[in-house]
């Protein structure tokens, strides 16, 4: 068979947040009219799916639903700082403190409704719009609830930062505290390689990754199927090439990317070690998703053909004269 | 020249106006009738960002010159939504999780739905390869080939219309649950606008000048004649700085614009902002920029070495930043092994590539306060930075995120907006800068490419007795996320392993290469290729199952990392436990057992793509005839 | 980025010609305008004025198509599309539609023509091997002292190198015209860094006529690119090959001869290798579409390539 298959894997662990700094973020929250809430916080969306996450912590802890959370820009001017994107740092860090934030202002009213209701504030209930007491026949929408409170003067907002005890490193040593949480994946890769033209496809890839608790199980998973494929990218086919400090490699024609046709199955395996410090026990995927990607990759093409590829990108030329060599190698030895 | 005069019908409408003959179709719908869903990713035809139907067929608007469409019926993605309910189609992509960044997304829908047009029961294969046109960088195109399926599915009544709604949760635990994402309608009907799609009254363009030369003094620049001409509102220069000119991630070593001398091909020299992109472009090539080349350097060893030319006159050894993690001591771990293997692995720099290409505006509004509104992941750290160089207090200075179309750490550094904001400073007018693709590759940074040393001792019984690593990396011209990248890749390059003696050494240089800075995994990547392809090669000696030689060394709850931190939990075995296991690996050592191993070909894989997917329906088709 | 100051579009040949008069030495013919776009950007030709754009896609001649079971006639604005959708010019161009597959994308496709692909003359253009084994003509015209005057010539003949025709100042490519292959089988190999939007290294066609047993090789034609400046009709191999019965040991024979004929400039070894491998594949491929089976005749053949 000129096709042949292979399979490799690879671990991988990652840092959540800044690294050897002290990371934060603040949010504030309100419950907002009409069942609605806000969310005001220097969020950075650029597609990992935040937006969503916030929203469902933000209406899973305050008691509406996350189609009506309304989530503010990231505006220096008008949001608490956040910081920024990268570090897999917005669900720990951002997730966090909009959790904080929430319940703070789902205290204020809780308060204000105990009161006008005469129960303990801590027989309270709120859930997809609804405020009730249990036990009771006490049930309201939350855009009541908040009419109720503001009438009585007080307007239900609540505000947290979140920060992180971590320190930095020795310069000598590098000993320190560099991040508060971790998360530890492993990925397994399928491949085939075709010996008459060295091009490598990849068939499969199964991913199991720490989370320490999914907001959105789909959107991990996009995280993961996303990484994945920009890992592939690298493994096999993407080179940013500068001859004198000139690239040769300047538009999408040359420089190429992963298309539809050539990427892998991706089966996604979503682990939960809640992160004991945060309120919420979550932690990141962004990053961690494509570390063991390309070393997955590699193991599984020598796998396959018996030539270990030490460097990128395997195109087909370079595996194809790896295989070449091999079989001179044999035969030379034979 | 003299207009072209076009008349098409366009989304329903019959429109006639003038327009220009060099203008494309892309830019005609774009700028003369505001129909900024589909996108221009690229303008060479390779991302399908701008995918529209022209009488019916798929076309990417990007090349079309306007005249070839004279008297066509166009259907843009606004076409789609019209009456304001998303098509089926749209509605799977929302259900399917499908859109993330969006920008791919409103051409991405296009070409899903003219899949679906040409054959309402394309099965998978087929989807993928009538979306060959069209790149992710964000999906992975998986939940893309998922929403298709399911669009498929319902528009030929295999599965119900409720399958599109949102799931129902119970008792408002949303945490956990599949909530579809709340921007994506936006994102697949293309009513979102990005930088490149927003317009403000007044606005003018800016081009940037950019150096041709790798290293090289600046003797005069002339931007005289460029002043001069029609339309022209501004040009600047380094010159039009007023505060403390430089920025960067963790050090401030990159002036807005050139300052003295250029360090690397394509760093901005001069910026101008004219009427319209034509006459701003064509300023360009009326400022006069002297130059005296200086001898460069472009490989990470060369540029340590005494005598090299110097990129930044604090750093002589153009070291940008070097990382040592030290545990114990290698030589006797060494002297304790049982096996010794050492191998160089090495690894590119890679583009970033998102879908949208670097744009921003800015403006002085009505109190005085300099905003800047762009895709920009820190405008937290950057409105400090920008503050101190155009010497305004924080307080006057604004910066507001519009939608990224796609960051991965390209669009952390501030590489353009200290010249959108000093532009509009000088006019007092709003200005807008969009790059081009290929000024995006040129000009911005790259992963860190690497070249790792690994030398692994190990006892016979699989366990790591030390673990040597120097990883030199190319941080070319300026620091960027250098020195993070370099610290987060001398953490976790031992990997989650317990090793006694580790010795790791990562090292940035400064060179004439385009700048490199952080892209997602931000030097991990690098290592564990490094680190995870060597415990391989060192199982396959020991006959030990890949899986195996990491269970002998993983860390486990309580342990100390190579930082000597504390570990609380540790569920990296839950994680290779669940990976076998969802793979149904066979166990073996990793000798290259491709061809006798028994766990391949499951039905959790694709199968491999030999094109002509679509062949096999057309055949059906026929015998059914 | 490219300007103009007028884009025509004749809507005959005489306009054409009269135009290109008008604007001599200041204008580009372009066709589906697919090559000429991304062309004229930073990193290639960077920002280009031409003041007249001559768009001859308008031109009812060109947009002919004629297609009978003897020979088929391409007008030059035909897009590559067609390859793929229309059932007659599958029928009797039968390395096209794995070529035309392999080509770009479906929206390229539309609008890349197969007349610009071949004046464009890429060493990477795909369609003009697998042309030049259909035994393909181009018609050129010109027009002088108000006449137009037509000229022949093959398509092999018409390539000169690297992006270089036969193609005269104030010439326009009008057709193609080849053989229709009804009953050949056709196949396609191609390499690339990946499966869409790609360029390749080496590309070759193939196609296979078998006898009535479907035992011996009646016909074969085999066209190759990127091993050398312009695409090879490999007429050698075909001679080795007509009338030969399928044996592993005549083909094995046949994938050897192509290797010394690699004079790439980059990349030689490797080209060389993947040669011999496409021949296989293409032979086997190409035989198997016209009917032969292989499974009966030639066993390890068919293991080997799979």
């Amino acid at each position: 068979m000129a096709r042949k298959r292979g399979r490799g894997m690879a671990a991988c662990w990652y840092g959540i947040a800044r690294t050897a700094v002290i990371d934060r973020a603040a949010a504030w929250a309100e419950l907002d009219d009409g069942g609605s809430a806000k969310i005001v916080t220097g969020v950075t969306e650029i597609g990992e799916g935040i937006l969503t996450v916030l929203a469902q912590i933000a209406a899973h802890e305050m008691g509406v639903k996350p189609e009506h959370v309304v989530i503010g820009d990231n505006d220096t001017a008008r949001a608490p700082e956040a910081s920024h994107a990268g570090a897999s740092r917005q669900t720990y860090m951002i997730g966090n403190a909009v959790a904080l934030a929430s319940r703070e202002a789902r205290k204020r009213l809780v308060e204000v409704v105990a009161d006008a209701w005469g129960v303990e504030a801590d027989t309270i209930r709120t859930g997809n719009g609804e405020i009730w007491a249990e036990h009771t026949n006490h049930r309201m929408p939350m855009g009541e609830a908040v009419h109720l409170s503001k009438s009585r003067g007080v307007v239900p907002v609540g505000s947290a930062s979140f920060g992180t005890d971590t320190t930095g490193l020795d310069p000598v040593d590098g000993s320190g505290r560099p991040w508060q949480a971790y998360v530890f994946g492993a990925q397994v890769a399928e491949v085939e390689v075709d010996t008459i033209t060295g091009e490598v496809q990849v068939l499969g890839i199964w991913a199991a990754h720490d989370v320490g608790r999914a907001v959105n199980p789909q959107g991990v998973e996009g995280q993961i199927e996303g990484g994945i494929v920009q890992a592939l990218g690298q493994a096999l086919m993407e080179d940013y090439k500068l001859t004198d400090g000139r690239t040769t490699t300047s538009g999408l024609a040359k420089y190429i990317l992963p298309t539809a046709l050539d990427v892998p199955r991706v089966n996604s395996i979503i682990i939960e070690d809640p992160d004991p410090i945060g309120p919420l026990g979550v932690k990141g995927v962004g990053e961690p998703a494509m570390v063991p990607t390309i070393p997955a990759i590699m193991n599984a093409i020598y796998d396959a053909v018996g030539v270990r590829i030490t460097d990128l990108p395997a195109t087909p030329e370079k595996v194809l004269m790896a295989i070449r060599e091999k079989e001179q190698r044999n035969a030379m030895q034979a | 020249m003299p207009d072209l005069q076009f008349t098409a019908t366009i989304n329903g409408r019959k429109v006639s106006r003038n327009g220009k003959p060099h203008q494309r179709l892309l830019d005609f719908i774009r700028d003369d009738l505001n129909l900024t869903g589909n996108k221009e990713g690229c303008g060479a035809g390779e991302c399908g960002t701008c995918s529209v139907f022209v009488d019916g067929v798929l076309m990417k608007s990007c090349l079309m010159p306007l005249a070839k469409a004279q008297g066509k019926t166009i259907e843009t993605v606004e076409a789609l939504a019209k009456t304001g309910e998303l098509s089926v189609l749209q509605k799977a992509f929302h259900k399917a999780g499908a859109s993330q960044c969006g920008y791919c997304i409103p051409g991405m829908v296009m070409a899903a739905t003219a899949a679906l047009r040409a054959n309402p029961f394309a099965d998978r294969e087929e989807i993928k390869e009538r979306l060959g046109g069209n790149i992710c960088r964000c999906t992975g195109y998986q939940k893309i080939f998922d929403a298709v399926e399911m669009a498929r599915d319902v528009q030929n009544g295999s599965l119900p219309a409720t399958a599109l709604f949102e799931d129902e949760a119970e008792e408002g635990d949303f945490i956990g649950k599949n909530i579809r994402r709340i921007d994506a309608p936006s994102k697949v009907s293309g009513r979102l606008k990005y930088a490149a799609d927003m317009i403000m009254p007044g606005l003018l363009h800016v081009q940037v000048l950019r150096s041709p030369h790798a290293h090289a003094r600046i003797l005069s620049i002339d931007t005289s004649a460029a002043e001069a001409m029609d339309g022209v509102e501004a040009v600047i220069t380094s010159a039009d700085v007023p505060g403390e000119d430089g920025f960067g991630v963790f050090v401030n070593d990159q002036p807005v614009m050139a300052r003295g001398k250029v360090r690397y091909v394509g760093e901005a020299v001069a910026a101008v902002a004219a009427e319209d992109p034509l006459i701003a472009r064509r300023a360009l090539g009326a400022i006069k920029v002297v130059y005296e080349t200086l001898p460069a350097v472009f490989d990470p060893d060369e540029a340590m070495r005494p005598g090299a030319p110097v990129l930044h006159d604090y750093a002589p050894d153009n070291v940008t930043k070097h990382i040592p993690i030290r545990v114990g001591d290698v030589e006797n771990g060494f002297a304790e092994s049982d096996l010794v293997v050492e191998e160089i692995y090495s690894t590119q720099p890679i583009e970033h590539a998102y879908l949208e290409p670097e744009a921003g505006l800015a403006y002085v509004d009505h109190d005085g306060v300099v905003t800047i509104v762009s895709p920009d992941q820190n405008v937290t750290h950057h409105r400090h930075m920008l503050a101190r160089i155009i010497a305004k207090p924080i307080s006057k200075v604004r910066f507001i995120m519009s939608p990224v179309g796609g960051g991965f750490g390209g669009k952390e550094d501030m590489i353009y907006q200290g010249m959108l904001a000093l532009l509009a400073m000088k006019t007092q007018r709003p200005v807008r800068l969009v790059f081009t693709r290929e000024e995006s590759i040129v000009s911005t940074a790259k992963r860190h490419p690497s070249r790792t040393v690994l030398r692994m001792g190990l006892a016979s019984d699989g366990r790591i007795r030390a673990f040597q690593m120097k990883m030199l990396c190319d941080g070319g011209a300026y620091g960027l996320s250098t020195e993070g990248v370099m610290r987060k890749a001398a953490i976790l390059a031992a990997g989650p392993y317990v090793i006694p003696n580790v010795k790791i050494d990562t090292i940035g240089v400064y060179t004439n290469n385009t700048p490199s800075g952080a892209f997602r995994s931000f030097g991990a990547l690098q290592t564990a290729f490094a680190t995870e392809s060597h415990l391989d090669i060192c199982a396959e000696r020991l006959g030990l199952d890949p899986f195996q030689i990491r269970r002998i060394n993983a860390m486990r709850d309580g342990a100390l990392t190579h930082t000597k931190a504390k570990l609380g939990s540790v569920s990296l075995t839950r994680a290779l436990d669940a990976v076998e296991k969802a793979s149904g690996w066979e166990t073996g050592a990793p000798v290259s057992r491709g061809a006798s191993r028994s766990d391949l070909n499951s039905d959790e894989i694709r199968p491999p793509c030999a094109l002509g997917a679509r062949f096999a329906a057309a055949e059906k088709q026929e015998a059914a005839e | 980025m490219l300007t103009c100051d007028n884009y025509l579009t004749p809507s005959s040949l005489d306009e054409a010609f009269d135009a290109m008069a008008e604007h001599r030495g200041h204008y580009r013919i372009v066709a589906g305008a697919t090559d000429t776009l991304p062309w004229a950007r930073e990193g290639r030709a960077g920002d280009v004025h031409i003041p007249a754009m001559i768009d001859v896609t308008k031109i009812p001649e060109l947009r002919q198509l004629s297609v009978n079971d003897n020979r088929v006639r391409l007008g030059a604005a035909t897009p590559i599309q067609r390859f793929l959708d229309d059932r007659s010019l599958v029928r009797t161009l039968p390395a096209m539609p794995r070529c035309a597959v392999w080509f770009a994308d479906d929206q390229i496709r539309a609008q890349a023509t197969v007349g610009g692909n071949i004046v464009n003359a890429s060493p990477a253009a795909d369609a003009t091997p697998c042309l030049i084994a259909h035994a393909a003509e181009v018609e050129l015209a010109k027009k002088s002292d108000g006449n137009i005057g037509r000229r022949r010539m093959t398509l092999d003949q018409f390539v000169t190198g690297p992006n270089r025709t036969a193609l005269e100042d104030g010439e326009l490519l009008i057709a193609i015209e080849c053989d229709s292959l009804p009953g050949y089988g056709g196949s396609f190999e191609k390499v690339g860094h990946r499966r869409s939007l790609v360029i390749s290294l080496v590309c070759l066609a193939t196609l296979v006529k078998l006898d009535a047993q479907s035992q011996r090789i009646e016909d074969v034609r085999l066209s190759i690119a990127g091993i050398g400046p312009k695409p090879l009709r490999l007429a050698e191999v075909e001679t080795f090959l007509r009338g030969a019965a399928i044996s592993p040991e005549r083909l094995e024979q046949a994938a050897d001869m192509p290797a010394s004929f690699v004079a790439s400039r980059t990349r030689q070894q490797y080209r060389r290798e993947v040669v011999r491998g496409f021949m296989l594949r293409g032979l086997i491929n190409a035989s198997r579409s016209a009917g032969a089976d292989l499974t009966m005749l030639a066993p390890e053949l068919e293991v080997a390539c799979a």
